[in-house]
This record gives structure tokens, sequence and C-alpha cells, in this order.
């Protein structure tokens, strides 16, 4: 694939877009790497010879994959408003979240993780307990359970120190845009539980229903949801990239994935292709880790300042 | 070349006048030698490869490898494949090996792929066949090519290595009935393999011929000839 030309870069030659290749000469696409890959280190006389191009592309997206998950610093974000039911439906590239915040009158109020079950399932049972089921066998279920209609309803009381905290019951306070104000407590609060002290909205992801669920502090709030994907751009092959500075890195795994799993390859060359791509590795985490004098320079500046 | 070879043939074989055999005979016997030979240059292009990864083999002048290459890339041959209805295309009546299949729209390789392999490909996410990373499972004398969105009437050519022509000794006759050899014929066709393939092809000629006439002195020098050369050429 030849190089853009700058007409190219930065105007997208007159398309929509315009934006289409700002910063693409960052990354190698897949294809490329594929290509690459099959030329140079796979043929007759290569240490890799007769691999199929599926089986290159199959290490090289779980290369990507890989890095995305531990090294790309490369951290999707996006902005939705909590639905009624306290829910954020995942995005369908999420993989792991990075940090969730709330995004409230101009502020990013980063969310604490609640160390609490916040939602379950349920079953209808009647008066002696027995689980009730329908004609087809199935079990019935409610809409929600009591805990996520407690959560729902804000009925549910929280250790964290918000609004729902049943610490502030029977305090006098004032409540202000929404919120409830307390006087702070004279004295010191011993005892204190560091690990939920905070007055945000909590929340907990359940995975596989895709969703993050909150307390009812969120309700129709903004939240921004940090995270990682996979990479892998929605199937898409032809929009799947790899930042060069881990390009060498790929072709290392893929060698190395190729070598390890080919009936008599000596162990010794399986060694040797599994030493260079952690080497990579290593070497590209650094060159991602990008520390920069300057970047020091502003973390480095509060040194010297007394703490009284 | 062809009447070279059929001189030399026939005057091995001559013997008190007896040793003749026809123009159709010659044909058909040229015909399954070219063939032979043609099929051996695959065997000793992989030979080659072994040797250079034993590292036996030189570069240059001395690189045969790359001098077999040479041969059999003047049967490669070039064609839109004929879409024969949905995602499969009609391979040509001369191909004899498949070297690349291209998708024409974004000038990927379309890859080969086993009969047994295409069901778990396209039922992977990761290696799924898509028209950046396409497939194609040959089926009879067509290929279907994945993914099945590839349908398009000149989506696909291939770059094959073709059969060779057979080679046919044209002639005309004289009054006493002998044979004249006549290279202006319409239906004409000379050997396609280089002038160094001739001796070989005297002695694969020669074997076919020395059974025909049932002359086992003359299938044993065609035999031991043609394992002299291909001694001579490893």
């Amino acid at each position: 694939m030849a190089y853009l030309t700058q007409y190219q870069y930065y105007a997208n030659d007159g398309a929509s877009p315009e934006d289409a290749n700002w910063g693409s000469y960052q990354y190698t696409s897949l294809a490329d790497i594929v290509n690459n890959f099959m030329l140079i280190y796979a043929g007759n006389n290569e240490l890799v010879n007769n691999i199929n191009r599926y089986q290159v592309l199959f290490y090289a997206k779980r290369a990507v994959q890989e890095l995305n998950y531990d090294a790309f610093k490369e951290i999707k974000a996006l902005e939705l408003s909590v639905d009624d039911q306290l829910r954020f439906v995942l995005p369908s590239d999420y993989v792991n979240w990075v940090r969730v915040s709330m995004y409230s009158n101009g502020v990013i109020f980063p969310l604490t993780e609640n160390i609490q079950l916040n939602t379950a399932r349920a079953y209808l049972q009647d008066a002696s307990g027995r689980i009730l089921f329908d004609e087809a066998g199935n079990i019935l279920q409610p809409e929600f359970s009591n805990l996520d209609w407690a959560r729902i309803t804000g009925q549910q009381k929280s250790i964290y120190l918000n609004e729902n905290n049943p610490m502030f019951d029977g305090q006098e306070g004032w409540s202000y845009d929404g919120a409830w104000f307390f006087e702070y407590g004279i004295g010191a609060r011993y005892g204190l539980n560091t690990e939920t002290a905070n007055a945000n909205p909590t929340f907990r992801i359940d995975k596989k229903a895709g969703v993050i669920n909150f307390s009812s502090g969120m309700q129709n709030r903004l939240c921004l949801l940090e995270y990682v994907t996979d990479g892998m751009e929605g199937g898409d092959a032809s929009m799947i990239s790899v930042n060069k500075l881990f390009e060498e890195y790929v072709y290392a795994y893929i060698k190395y994935s190729i070598l390890s799993n080919k009936l008599g390859t000596q162990e010794y060359i399986v060694n040797r292709s599994r030493k260079e791509k952690t080497a990579l590795w290593r070497n590209a985490k650094i060159r991602m880790s990008n520390i920069h004098p300057g970047r020091l320079l502003m973390n480095m500046r509060g040194q010297d300042k007394w703490l009284k | 070349m062809i009447n070279s070879v059929r001189n030399t043939v026939l005057s091995v074989i001559n013997k008190n006048n007896y040793g003749y055999i026809s123009p159709s005979d010659f044909n058909l016997f040229a015909k399954q030698a070219q063939l032979d030979i043609f099929e051996d240059y695959f065997y000793k292009i992989n030979y080659q490869v072994n040797k250079e990864n034993a590292r036996q083999s030189g570069t240059g002048l001395s690189d045969i490898r790359k001098q077999y290459d040479e041969v059999v890339s003047t049967f490669s041959s070039t064609a839109a494949l004929v879409n024969a209805g949905t995602n499969s295309y009609t391979l040509p009546a001369d191909y004899y090996l498949l070297n690349v299949v291209q998708y024409n729209t974004t000038g990927s390789e379309i890859e080969k792929i086993a009969e047994s392999k295409i069901r778990n490909l396209t039922a992977s996410t990761l290696m799924a066949p898509t028209t950046a990373f396409p497939l194609y499972v040959h089926r009879g004398n067509a290929i279907d090519v994945y993914p099945t969105t590839i349908i398009g009437a000149s989506d696909v050519n291939a770059f094959y290595i073709r059969h060779p022509l057979d080679p046919k000794w044209t002639y005309f006759t004289l009054a006493d009935g002998a044979p004249v050899f006549d290279e202006t014929a319409a239906d004409y066709q000379d050997f396609e393999l280089p002038m160094s393939d001739e001796p070989t092809l005297v002695a694969k000629i020669l074997e076919y011929a020395g059974i025909s006439i049932r002359e086992g002195d003359v299938y044993t020098f065609g035999n031991t000839e043609e394992q002299q050369e291909t001694v001579s050429e490893k």
C-alpha cells in the first residue's frame, strides 16, 4: 500500500469525511501485516512454511486483541444517559472497563464500584416457598427482584456516604438542586471505612447481562464510560490496525505461535522465537509508556512543596 | 524442435528399415513425453527447494530452481473467470494448476481452502472470509468464492499454469507416400519445452516407441538415457 499524499492525509482527497486519514501514519493495517508476514517470514526458505493465510490472519488478530487488552493505551469513551431502570448498556465493542464517571454541571465525578451486590434474578414462589412454573415447565420470574426494585426506586440503603446511606437518616440537611447537603460532623469521625467513603452514586457491572447497574442517584444522569476494546472494529478487517511501535512484536507473535504449534519444530527454534517475542513486547511497552522529560517535569514540580 | 526430435528418434530405432513409426504414432508419443517432462518440473522444483534449505545449491547461474521456475513460467496464463451463478466461477479448460486467484475489486488474493475447512472458517469470528481476505473452494471444474457476496461477472481473475499444447508433427505426402515435414500447416505445433529438454524428449519417445515395436533394446536405451539425464541434473 502506497504512502498517502499530503492532500490525501489532510483533506481525504476532497472526499468526506475530511478527517478519515488524520493520524493514520501511526498505524499499520491488518492487511499490511498479514501481507508482509506472508512475504517475508513465510516461504520455502524460511522457518515458517506451508502455512495458510487464514492461520496468519488468526494469529495477527489474536496479537491485536492481546495488545488491546494489555499494552495499547487506547481507551475509548462513551457518554450515555442512564435510563429509568438505572442501566447503562455496555458498548458493542466493550471488553473491559477503565473508569466510570458521572458528568454533571460540567464536572466529571469518578464513580466507585459497589462492592455489594446490586442486582439479582428472582423466581416467583407460592406462599409455601415453592417455585412456580408455567405450562411449558419454565420458571416464572418477576420483572424485577426485590433487590432491583429497591435500588430502582431509591429505597435500597447504601454503605457509601451518599444520600441513601442511613447515616443521614433523621439528620437535618438542605436540599439544593436535587442533592442533599448536611452539616459536617463536629469532631473526628472514627471508624470511617475508607473503601466506602465516597458520596457519589455507585455502580456494578453485570457482564453477562451487558449492563452497568447504578445506584438510584444516577437516574437520568449522564454517565461517561471509559473502556478498552479488542480492536476488532466490529469484524471489519479492513479497519483493524496496529500502532507501528508494536508492528515487529506482532510479526514475532505470529511467528512464535505458528512455530510452537507446528509438529516437529525443534525446541530451540521455538524458544528463540519465544524470547524474541517477549523481548519485543517489553521493548514496545517501554516505547508506549512514552516517558517524556516534559511530562515528568510537570509531575516533579510539586516535589519541593511543603506539606503543612 | 519437433522435427529434430523425430529425426533423432527415427535414426535411433531404424534397423534394417523396419524401425519406423508413423507420424500419428509419433504425435501420440510426443504428447505423452512432453506431459511427463512437464509434470516432472514441479517435482524437480520441490527437490531443488529442499536442496536450497539444506544449503546445497548455489546462486546466479547455478541457481537451478530459478531455471526450472522459468520453464514453468512459460506456461503461466491469466484469465477472467466466468461467473457460473452466485459465487461460483468456472475454471479455464486448459488449466493444469491454479497459481493465484484474485478478487479484482480489492486486488486481494483469494486463498484456496480445503472443503473440510470452509465450514469452520465461515463459522469463525476471527477467520471468516471477508472481501479483504477472501477464500475459495475447488469443486469440479469451478471454484466457489467466499464471502458469498463476491458474485460479480468480472470479480475474479485466475493466474494459472496451463497444460502444454499437444505437439503435432505436420507433413505433406510425396508421390511415393513418404511424409515430409511441413511447419506451415495450420495445425502445426512444436514442443513447448525448452531446447535443453530435447535429449529427454528423445529418450522418452524412444521408450514408447520401443514398447510399440516390441524392441526391448530401444526401450532399455531410452530408459537408461533418461535416468542418466535425471541424475546429471541433480
